[in-house]
């Protein structure tokens, strides 16, 4: 479409929404960073005190990341067989034979772990197993990070899980049948068809599995773990500068999530099936600048 | 070549096959019509064993092939089956979903199953398709690229569940035409189709099925010009309007 005001050249700039979100973009931080030298220069918060304890938290960050990274391994490791049970046990069961025998029980376990899981909050999951640890092993260095990581690992495996099974249940049922009648077996079917199909489903839920994690990593200080919440309440506490603490941590779950949530948009742009879902129109009407860019090249 | 024997099957309570019992012979090609719910696909998935028959013998040259014995995929290798639904691999190229049989069910290495695959695509007139996505392709160009997948593996039979059905009138053509070359090739064939020009151009045998049973068994043009069965009567009726 041509406007006649597309002379202009600012009407033109006007109208290209990268432009846009860009002047957003810049709108929201310049508004934020007014704010903060105010409050800086009112005294309320300290940039001195900020610039020279960061990297102070940095090393809780990291034992944050590190629990996390650990945890969420361990969940998709785990998630990836459990939704598998949880997709297509009723099948197996239907079947009878062996396999069928075997399908019954796991499938009621895995169930019944994801219900609970999913059903009790994380904190009493992460205190329950606390004891539990600490009671069995007592007098282990670091014995309540490790507590921690089972913890967080147990309460994402029931949710991956889940991520799983809608995955894997979402590939059509007319492919696993054309896969079967050139004579794949079942084992192949899955890692040529449903396993690489449905991690493209789940790409995001399952970030968004990740970002969830992430943050629950702060549920450890209950526990005593000296992760990033430990290293902002330390701050703020031991020396009397709890804004500039949780505003400091702040930025580094901050630092940490956007990237990872671009990366994760960036994937999913790659990894796209091509003439599959949104057309790229709608997908730029949709998220503007974030998918304009892509097409443009 | 095959060879269906008093085959029988229940879905829960409802009896789909009452007893089937036909016969095709190498280089034949079989058309089955019927209306819908008379059994057709079901049949058709028994014969590759995609659905085991609850009772009845199931013979591939010769040999019963659903005995617990015999591994179902090694009988699929041997049968090619098209379905109405095109079914392609979404997240693999034209020429991946060709080459995928190649390379994992006949552990070929990948430079000989492109050499293959390439080999068949063209066959079904799509070598310039290779690379395209199943979603930027026609239903007609899935529908070929489907075909080329299954006839990829050598089979000794070709299944065709109601392979035009799902298409836009103007690509069926493009669908019947392959199949009537291969036809003329000397392809053993069985059909799932309402495609009557079909039928009376290339079909050898022709059955008709409702509930179940098979009701008339004949050539082409002897079925439709005289129908025994008032069944089929009122069929031929309702599909030639």
């Amino acid at each position: 479409m041509i406007h006649a005001n597309d002379q202009v050249w600012w009407r033109r700039l006007w109208r290209e929404h990268r432009f846009k979100s860009g002047v957003g973009l810049v709108a929201l931080l310049a508004v934020v960073s007014l704010l903060l030298i105010a409050l800086n220069n009112i005294g309320e918060i300290s940039f001195d005190f900020m610039a020279s304890h960061w990297s102070f938290l940095l090393q809780y960050a990291i034992i944050s990341l590190e629990a996390t990274v650990i945890s969420f391994v361990v969940g998709f490791s785990l998630g990836i067989p459990m939704g598998l049970i949880r997709a297509f046990g009723p099948n197996t069961m239907r079947r009878g034979g062996l396999k069928g025998l075997l399908a019954s029980p796991l499938y009621a376990f895995v169930t019944g772990y994801t219900e609970v899981i999913r059903g009790t909050p994380a904190l009493v999951q992460i205190l329950l197993i606390q004891f539990w640890v600490t009671s069995s092993f007592q007098g282990i260095t670091g014995i309540s990070l490790l507590a921690g990581v089972i913890a967080l690992s147990v309460n994402t495996t029931g949710y991956q899980t889940e991520v799983f099974r809608a995955g894997f249940q979402s590939v059509g049922q007319g492919q696993i049948e054309a896969a079967k009648s050139i004579g794949m077996r079942s084992v192949q079917t899955f890692a040529n068809i449903t396993l690489p199909q449905g991690l493209r489903l789940i790409t995001l839920p399952l970030a968004n599995e990740w970002i969830a994690l992430f943050k629950a990593s702060s549920l450890l200080w209950f526990i005593a773990v000296q992760e990033l919440l430990w290293g902002m309440d330390y701050l703020g506490t031991k020396l009397n500068h709890p804004i500039d603490a949780f505003i400091l941590g702040s930025l580094f779950y901050l630092a940490i999530l956007i990237p990872l949530s671009r990366a994760v948009g960036f994937l999913e742009r790659a990894k796209r099936i091509p003439g599959l879902g949104v057309t790229e129109p709608q997908r730029k009407a949709l998220f503007s600048s974030r998918f304009a860019r892509q097409t443009r090249a | 070549m095959i060879e269906v024997r008093k085959v029988h099957k229940w879905f829960g309570s409802l009896h789909v096959l009452r007893g089937i019992d036909m016969q095709v012979e190498k280089g034949e090609v079989l058309v089955i019509v019927g209306p819908s719910g008379s059994g057709k696909s079901t049949l058709l998935r028994c014969i590759n064993l995609l659905i085991q028959p609850d009772s009845g013998d199931i013979l591939l040259e010769g040999v019963k092939v659903n005995e617990p014995d015999i591994r179902p995929e090694w009988v699929r290798e041997q049968i090619g089956m098209v379905f109405q639904s095109f079914n392609l691999f979404t997240h693999l190229t034209a020429l991946k979903n060709v080459m995928l049989g190649l390379t994992k069910v006949k552990r070929m290495d990948a430079v000989e199953a492109e050499k293959v695959a390439r080999y068949e695509l063209e066959r079904v007139g799509l070598a310039d398709k290779a690379d395209s996505y199943p979603a930027q392709l026609s239903g007609g160009q899935q529908q070929r690229v489907a075909i080329a997948r299954a006839l990829a593996l050598n089979p000794k039979v070709m299944l065709f569940d109601e392979p035009t059905s799902a298409l836009d009138p103007e690509f069926i053509h493009e669908v019947l035409d392959v199949m009537t070359k291969l036809a003329f090739e000397g392809m053993t064939m069985v059909v799932v189709s309402h495609e009557m020009g079909f039928a009376k151009s290339v079909a050898d045998q022709l059955i008709f099925m409702d509930n179940g049973v098979i009701l008339e068994v004949g050539v082409p043009e002897e079925v439709f010009a005289n129908p025994k069965t008032d069944r089929m009567r009122a069929f031929i009726g309702k599909i030639l309007g």
